[in-house]
């Protein structure tokens, strides 16, 4: 009785209720919304770095990763690697080989760690091989009789084997998709160039173009410049077992794009096959082995599962090896929840202000329900069922508005383009895709009722506090 | 009666909701004013970390230096130069630095390494590499002398070995490393940090000498008193060849570093590379390192230079984290939006009811011959009032916070502690004194109160009395 | 009758043959024979000066160099001052430098090779690797043109498929006389231009016509280039193995 009572209630001043409605509805969209878009940059970064950098553990021994010296190879592999794939929470594992060198291609050169893998397992592992540049190849799938190489997009820049050419062709496809005549004019002076670095390019267009120009088209004229040779060569050159400098051509089987500058700048992988006839390694003869796991949640477990196992091993697990991915994704969960209760505190304040006015306004009604006998208890209760309806009907559209805008970005993402330098070198995508738990949408509603409540502790004392006899005197 | 003093009297009719609007309107003001502080407060510290212990603020360098960082792009520098610099008001220090590639060779293993030639005494103001030496390490030796000690309690025994060929550069983190709380560390520290003492000499202008990153060091199996040798191209495509005597160790907090570095004295940095007099960036320290102090450095030490020179300030020189600070800063600023819209929509809840609640008073007021702008007036006073008294309340205990934490920052403990040590960071969270901001925080206010106005307003110009007065 | 008879057929089926042999040689027998009179001697004991000429700046260093076949060579700087003493040994794949200032001998790992050598435009990867411009290539000439006087062959090489050069094409003209590479252009994979190679001031050295003076221009930098010139050259004379030793770096005049 008291639940409709109190429904009905709220409804009765229909523009007050909605107002409050309507500010509790905004906050919590806003806040629920905010909270997404960082969790899914978050969730996005880890994803990327789980599925196509360094997926969940690594092993090597103890002293790999100092120097990367090559003679450290994995003792005993084959008991290792069995030893591994019977653990539980163990999905799949890559061997893989590390070597220091030189990538070179007839202009430029760089240094580079070469990664010899097995295409197979590693597919297996990691998702690398989904973000491959259409147009640029595939991962190790075309058959071949060269030495192939997949590298990342920053790296084919550095080395140009991707470079930025304005010539006839560029042109006509600019003129194509309706860029303005002045435009083209200024870019046909370019003709026929073919600039020397991404940084060359980029400079000699903010030099050619005005800052609008640059801003509307930018983009495009750096997407129709850019050129790419499929199979291009390139040159590695390392140590071999011996200490002796060998090498061979090798030719680019596909360029990744991973959004993380670092990784691509220096990544070279190769078939250890490939590499086996140059380093003298033998076939099973590795450096690090990386292992992928059934689900992220088992990681801590799984680690120490291994090291138990493998004592003479190192034993990293991702949050060991990056551990500012570990700190985003736990501390960011405590920022969430204060930001939430932040803004509910301030929803409060017009709550409770409101709910004043109620009781104030209703003095007469309710000193009449006191006076007939309605216990304080259900008074208590009415008023807080009435400021809890408040809240959680502006909650609820609230909720529902946000989650319809997630699902709605959450596939279309949303583009920070004019930050995208800044996002791509830390290794963060420029195109965010909302995400949020369904935990976190629970956590918010338990917040908005109990917001509700505390909004209504003091204007119900107030109308406990009021005289009956007092009351029914009042105008 | 003045308008003024019946706005004032009139807030104070109801006494609760004046209250009660001006506590959401302190709320958001506080909030905002103490989270830009402490935003602000981490930018500094965390970037200045960075900047100062690298770049520094502004740098002078070659023209062509910054694209291509080569021997060939350096630039001569000069007394007179100094001198020029050093008169300018905002600087207070000028740091040479020579920074090249080579080859570390201990004979059989070779490596490619970062030289930076540096001015030892200068870079206190900078990167304070000096602090960075390794004045400590539980070597072998060190542990077992420890494990003899008899004053020293067993559990630190036990730890000990598992930190063995750990070099630390300061002894709170070998207490911590070694679990010595506080209290105890004044006792056991002293014996501790003898044992596991490592002298560093010093490198000084003049006198040959390296220190070398602690992880380049093991790699290459040389320690204090070996020579390392370093191999390279020189100015013109001469070639760069020495050999020095390793004079102390060092530990920089980034692993990626640490593998590679090596510190010579300047002159005989540029004796190697055969660039005598050369640099390749002059760092300034500044006084006063906001935004406009800094451009009008830049501005006037500009005008002072030889045409191949250029300078450059902080952010051109560090793109990555400026775009992240951008990032960081839009994404707080989006967040306070929402709380104001919050706080905006209580304070038209509030108009609302002050307006229905009023009806029959205003037109009361209006029949007995008030005229309608006047009362509007007042109500728009009584509603600036109200912003105002919540504006002010926090304004003044935002600010005293704000004041307290700058001297007392939140000094953090346990996990997230090693974090920042680490990065060679202290463990704290700063605050930071905000002056233009609190003008942005009162026009938002005062814009929402104005805005909210509107309707109550609207109501009282259209307002016809007799269905008030029926109200 | 009969005898001169068969003797005028075998003539007449003969002489196309004979023909032939006084024919054009193919553009692969001619990148060949250059390729020996450059690379084809024994031994080679010889004196250059190599100039590096940069925008700004242009620095000269003299040196000795001996070589035995592909594999082994021995360089000792003998000018300017500073750098004098240093020498540099190739023994195969490997590339050794000895410093008599920091008395010390370091062996040269892949980072190193890849920049110029000793600063100029060659790089020690040319110097080690030297693909063959006869196997690596798929030779035709395309033309005949006349160079500092000298009528040349026009010879287009291109890669290989599976050759280990990074070059995509090359135009070569050769000296139709004494088969002299005379000038080169090299190209990327994309068509363009990146290195072009000049030999001039051609002179008798040991009883041989070499040009001696050869500059090495690379094609996307401005105002740069290397030139060597070879003041003297002797060819054949008996080098041991064991002078292209480690100890002989530090011993050699």
């Amino acid at each position: 009785m008291i639940w409709k009572t109190a429904w009905k209630n709220v409804w009765r001043n229909k523009v007050r209720s909605m107002v409050v409605i309507a500010s509790v509805t905004i906050g919590i969209f806003g806040g629920i919304f905010a909270v997404a878009v960082m969790n899914g940059a978050i969730a996005q970064r880890v994803d990327a770095a789980l599925n196509e950098e360094i997926s969940h553990i690594h092993i090597n021994d103890p002293a790999f990763r100092d120097n990367y010296d090559m003679q450290l190879i994995i003792a005993d592999p084959e008991q290792v690697i069995s030893t591994i794939l019977e653990t539980p929470g163990v999905a799949a594992l890559t061997p893989r080989t590390m070597i220091a060198g030189m990538a070179n291609t007839a202009t430029k050169s760089t240094g580079v760690q070469i990664i010899g893998i097995a295409p197979e397992k590693e597919k297996e592992v990691l998702k690398l091989y989904d973000t491959t540049i259409p147009g640029t190849g595939d991962f190790f799938e075309t058959e071949s009789r060269y030495k192939l190489a997949y590298i990342g997009h920053e790296l084919a820049k550095e080395l140009n084997i991707i470079r930025y050419r304005i010539d006839q062709d560029v042109l006509d496809s600019l003129a194509v998709k309706n860029l303005p005549v002045e435009l083209l004019d200024k870019l046909s002076a370019f003709s026929g160039t073919r600039f020397k670095s991404e940084k060359a390019f980029k400079k000699e267009m903010k030099g050619a173009l005005s800052l609008k120009e640059q801003n509307a088209y930018g983009a495009l004229i750096k997407e129709e410049a850019w050129s790419f040779r499929a199979r291009s060569k390139m040159t590695l050159t390392f140590l071999d077992k011996e200490q002796i400098q060998t090498g061979a051509v090798f030719r680019i089987t596909g360029v990744f794009d991973i959004k993380n500058s670092m990784y691509e700048m220096s990544q070279v992988l190769v078939k250890n096959e490939d590499m086996m006839g140059l380093t003298g390694m033998a076939p099973n003869e590795y450096h690090q082995l990386v292992v992928r796991l059934n689900d992220t949640e088992l990681t801590e477990k799984t680690t120490t599962s291994l090291r138990e196992k493998l004592p003479g091993l190192e034993i990293m697990n991702w949050k060991e090896i990056q551990p500012d991915l570990a700190m985003m994704t736990d501390m960011v969960q405590n920022f969430y929840a204060i930001f939430m209760v932040v803004i509910l505190a301030a929803l409060a304040f017009g709550i409770v202000n409101t709910m004043l006015m109620v009781v104030l306004e209703r003095t007469k009604e309710l000193g009449m329900l006191t006076a007939i006998g309605m216990n304080k208890k259900r008074v208590f209760r009415m008023i807080m069922l009435e400021s809890v309806f408040l809240s959680m009907v502006g909650g609820v559209v609230g909720m529902i508005i946000s989650k319809i805008l997630i699902g709605l970005t959450s596939s279309t993402g949303i583009n920070f383009a004019s930050y995208a330098e800044g996002f791509e070198a830390l290794g963060f995508a420029a195109h965010i895709y909302p995400e949020i738990s369904t935990s976190f949408f629970i956590t918010v509603t338990v917040l908005i009722i109990l917001t509700g409540i505390l909004s209504s502790i003091y204007p119900a004392l107030k109308a406990l506090k009021l005289d009956p006899a007092e009351a029914l005197r009042t105008e | 009666m003045n308008n003024l003093k019946l706005a004032w009297r009139n807030l104070w009719r109801n006494r609760r909701r004046t209250l009660i609007t001006s506590a959401s309107i302190f709320f958001a003001v506080f909030f905002a004013l103490v989270m830009r502080s402490i935003q602000l407060g981490s930018y500094d510290h965390m970037y200045k970390n960075a900047i100062e212990s690298y770049t520094g603020y502004i740098q002078i360098q070659h023209r062509d230096f910054w694209d291509e960082k080569t021997v060939d792009n350096t630039f001569t520098y000069d007394k007179y130069l100094e001198k020029q610099i050093l008169a300018d008001e905002n600087v207070t220090a000028a740091i040479p630095r020579f920074e090249s590639f080579a080859l570390a060779s201990n004979g059989p293993q070779t490596k490619g390494v970062l030289v930076m030639g540096i001015a030892p005494e200068k870079e206190i103001h900078l990167s304070k590499i000096r602090d960075k030496t390794v004045k400590f390490r539980l070597t072998s030796e060190s542990i077992a002398k420890i494990e003899e000690d008899p004053s020293i309690p067993e559990k630190v025994k036990e730890l000990a070995p598992l930190f063995e060929n750990n070099a630390y550069t300061t002894a709170s983190r070998l207490q911590l490393d070694l679990d010595i709380p506080d209290k105890e560390a004044h006792v056991l520290m002293p014996a501790i940090e003898a044992h596991a003492r490592s002298e560093n000499g010093s490198i000084a202008m003049g006198e040959p000498g390296a220190w070398v990153g602690d992880k380049l060091a093991q790699y290459l199996q040389l320690g204090i008193g070996d020579t390392i040798v370093l191999i390279g191209q020189g100015y013109h495509a001469t070639t760069a060849a020495g050999k020095y005597e390793i004079k102390g160790i060092v530990k920089i907090p980034l692993p990626d570093i640490d593998n590679k570095i090596v510190y010579l004295p300047l002159d005989i940095c540029q004796e190697l590379y055969n660039a005598q007099g050369n640099l390749t960036s002059l760092a300034l320290a500044v006084k006063d390192n906001k935004d406009k102090a800094i451009a009008g450095t830049v501005e006037r030490i500009s005008t002072k230079i030889p045409g191949d020179q250029k300078v450059m300030e902080w952010r051109e020189m560090n793109e990555v984290m400026v775009s992240q600070m951008d990032a960081d800063d839009k994404g707080g600023q989006i967040m306070l939006g929402i709380l104001y819209l919050v706080i905006a929509f209580g304070i038209f809840g509030t108009v609302l009811m002050l307006t229905s609640e009023r009806k029959r008073e205003f037109g009361v007021l209006v029949a007995i011959g008030m005229q309608k702008k006047k009362l509007a007036s007042i109500m728009t006073l009584e509603m600036l009032l109200i912003g105002l008294l919540g504006l002010l309340v926090g304004v003044v205990v935002a600010s005293a916070l704000i004041l307290y934490g700058v001297d007392h920052p939140i000094i953090f403990k346990g996990e997230t502690a090693k974090m920042f040590a680490e990065y060679g960071m202290e463990p704290k969270m700063a605050f930071m004194t905000i002056g233009s901001y609190y003008i942005s925080q009162i026009v938002i206010v005062v814009a929402m109160v104005l805005l909210a106005i509107g309707y109550p307003l609207r109501k009282i110009t259209g307002m016809k009395v007799v269905n008030a007065l029926r109200a | 009758m009969k005898t001169r008879k068969s003797a005028l057929s075998i003539f007449l089926i003969l002489s196309p043959a004979l023909l032939l042999l006084g024919q054009e040689l193919s553009p692969k027998e001619i990148i060949r024979k250059a390729d020996e009179k450059f690379n084809g001697e024994k031994t080679s004991t010889s004196i250059m000066a190599m100039t590096i000429v940069r925008p700004t700046w242009k620095r000269t260093i003299e040196f000795k160099n001996w070589t035995s076949g592909r594999e082994y060579a021995l360089t000792l700087i003998t000018a300017p001052a500073k750098d004098k003493g240093q020498s540099f040994l190739k023994r195969q794949n490997e590339m050794w430098n000895w410093n008599p200032t920091i008395s010390r001998l370091i062996k040269l790992p892949p980072s190193m090779m890849s920049q110029g050598w000793m600063g100029s435009d060659y790089t020690n990867d040319d110097i080690l690797k030297e693909s063959s411009v006869v196997n690596d290539y798929d030779h035709q000439i395309v033309g005949e043109e006349e160079y500092n006087g000298r009528m040349c062959y026009k010879i287009k090489m291109l890669a290989k498929e599976d050759a280990a050069v990074i070059w995509g094409h090359q135009l070569r003209w050769i000296d139709k006389k004494d088969f002299l590479f005379l000038k080169s252009e090299l190209y990327d994979e994309d068509g363009y231009l990146v290195r072009t190679e000049l030999g001039s001031e051609i002179k008798t050295m040991d009883g041989r016509l070499i040009p001696t003076r050869i500059e090495l221009i690379p094609a996307e930098e401005e105002g740069q280039m290397t030139i060597i010139e070879m003041k003297e050259m002797k060819f054949n004379e008996t080098i041991k193995e064991s002078f292209f030793s480690q100890q002989n770096m530090k011993r050699v005049r």
